[in-house]
């Protein structure tokens, strides 16, 4: 009897530390979450809570008509759209070709692609500038939707020749000893099975290029070509304390696409993040 | 043999366009990096630079003042104070979570992702702003409600090493519990069914059974994380070393310290070789661990 009282108490205290842990863990974002609904600028009220004081939408609706802040979305959603479907069409035939075809060179680049990886893109940013420059590639969405692709390009390739080796050629060569031909083998049958592993790596990219703002605000003069990730940055940098709320209800905006999609596949996320070894 | 040689060439073609991406945007730059650090580039010398050979390296690793060292000293530092920590915190908290009885662990496993869920530079801003930010952050609030005085949290190089660290800590602990998670699970319950029955103490079956069997599992991550954290930016640069808006703190990691002196003083020269530096070390660090190797089958 005495075992189970005891068995009790430290369960209770076990709960009692994982809600008090989750609550601590939050409390940046449930700050911010406040803040957003809040009408009056908090810092200037001395008590201090999680529930707004006076509940309010403007900061949010400052969010969505905001000249500013829906040009930033617009340049946000056409760079992350077209830098989405330039990796997959480069990447996804390049992936299958690695993983199935054997040619001169293979092996090496393989293994030279993850460590040239390892090579922080932040430090070959002056390189890339100078690079681009001359290109008339600077201050130009092209220029950054090569450069994001290019980022992206070694770790859509390795992940998605790592999944490609999982498929098993017996069922490609199945079909073509019923007569399909290549292109057929790899539309009608590869790609479906690889579906997850395209549409995890097409996330990955997306959200990267969401959160980029160092390469964004580089190579990007004029807030109107700015992306959401650069602008939220700006915003910060210059004006903050008037606009803290308005700032807080930016972060909340911003944050959700990316939220709901972690949560929707976090099972693929963990599995594509730590499969061959290579990290987004 | 044309059959072969015709396969070779559309292999060629099909994996072209992403090869030849890399190239442009991944090889080809850290190779110009290489031949920049050769030379004097700077705001001043844009088209007249001159080659100088070796000078850049030297004074990066050979000239104490110039601040390379110190900081990455610093890194070496940042990165084992990490690592000591989230190791020991993860696997405690993913102990605790595994723990029999506990049934609301997937509701608790839940929120501690958010951290992880979060665009990482928006959590970095909130926490600058609603955290650490001396006017109307909570620390400050929190000071006040209690009747101390305010502080500015960033402003000295320990406590922006340890704002920075606390950040990093409530970036990165979500992964690496979710990683000693599975890998405790992993683990036959069978083996400490038999060892409670020989008496053996909660430490003694962390010792000789949990540790040895999660070793193996977790040691990719755990090496991955190491590698991300000693290249750490995002933390330091948007909490302490925003252009413009420097908090006043000296704390750099080897990265902020190349961005810098490549976009703040311009030295590009100098800078160029720190970048060649810190690739050395990662490719000796990654032939160390034999990443990549290993990766291909």
């Amino acid at each position: 009897m005495k075992k189970k009282t005891r068995e009790r108490l430290g369960l209770a205290a076990l709960n009692i530390f994982f809600i008090a842990l989750c609550f601590v863990t939050l409390i940046p974002i449930l700050y911010a979450l406040s803040v957003s609904f809040s009408g009056t600028n908090s810092l200037l009220s001395s008590d201090f809570s999680f529930i707004p004081e006076d509940f309010t939408l403007a900061n949010y609706v400052e969010v969505f008509t905001g000249e500013d802040i829906m040009t930033w979305f617009a340049n946000s959603i056409l760079l992350a759209a077209a830098t989405v479907l330039i990796s997959l069409a480069v990447s996804v035939p390049a992936a299958y070709c690695f993983s199935r075809r054997r040619f001169p060179g293979r092996r090496l680049v393989l293994r030279w692609l993850v460590l040239l990886n390892s090579f922080p893109a932040i430090l070959s940013m002056f390189a890339v500038y100078r690079l681009l420059q001359p290109l008339g590639l600077v201050n130009h969405r092209l220029g950054l939707i090569i450069v994001y692709t290019g980022t992206m390009a070694v770790f859509s390739l390795w992940n998605m020749k790592g999944y490609f080796d999982t498929i098993p050629v017996d069922i490609e060569e199945a079909a073509r000893m019923d007569g399909a031909t290549d292109l057929q083998v790899v539309t009608r049958i590869v790609m479906p099975l690889a579906k997850p592993s395209v549409v995890v790596t097409a996330l990955m990219v997306l959200i990267y290029v969401w959160n980029e703002y160092i390469y964004a605000t580089t190579f990007m003069t004029g807030e109107e070509n700015y992306t959401l990730a650069a602008g939220l940055y700006a915003l910060q940098a210059t004006e903050m304390s008037g606009s803290w709320p308005v700032f807080a209800a930016a972060s909340i905006v911003v944050s959700l696409p990316v939220l709901i999609i972690f949560f929707l596949c976090q099972k693929h996320m963990t599995s594509g993040l730590t499969a061959g070894g290579v990290k987004g | 043999m044309k059959k072969r040689a015709r396969s070779v060439l559309v292999s060629y073609l099909v994996s072209g366009p992403s090869l030849l991406l890399i190239a442009l945007i991944v090889v080809f730059p850290i190779i110009y990096t290489f031949f920049i650090s050769l030379t004097n580039m700077s705001v001043y010398h844009w088209f007249d630079f001159t080659l100088i050979g070796l000078d850049n390296y030297w004074r990066a690793l050979f000239v104490f003042d110039s601040g390379f060292l110190s900081a990455l000293l610093a890194t070496v530092l940042w990165t084992a104070v990490n690592m000591a920590i989230q190791l020991v915190a993860a696997f405690l908290l993913a102990s605790a979570l595994n723990v029999k009885k506990l049934r609301l662990r997937k509701l608790y496993k839940t929120l501690l992702m958010f951290p992880w869920a979060m665009p990482g530079y928006v959590s970095i801003l909130l926490w600058k702003t609603g955290v650490f930010n001396s006017e109307f952050g909570l620390l400050n609030q929190w000071m006040e409600a209690l009747g101390r005085e305010t502080m500015r949290w960033l402003s000295t190089d320990a406590s922006a090493f340890v704002c920075c660290t606390v950040v990093n800590l409530w970036l990165a602990l979500p992964f690496m519990i979710m990683i000693m998670d599975g890998a405790l699970q992993s683990i036959d319950s069978s083996y400490y069914e038999s060892a409670i029955l020989d008496g053996a103490s909660w430490l003694e079956r962390t010792r000789y059974i949990t540790l040895p069997s999660i070793r193996p599992i977790i040691a990719p991550a755990v090496i991955i994380t190491v590698f991300t954290t000693f290249k750490q930016f995002d933390v330091v640069y948007l909490l302490t070393q925003q252009m413009g808006a420097r908090t006043g703190s000296n704390f750099h990691t080897i990265l902020t310290y190349a961005y810098e002196n490549a976009f703040v003083t311009n030295n590009y020269g100098y800078s160029s070789a720190i970048s060649i530096i810190i690739f050395v070390l990662m490719l000796i660090f990654s032939a160390r661990f034999k990443l990549g190797g290993e990766a291909e089958r």
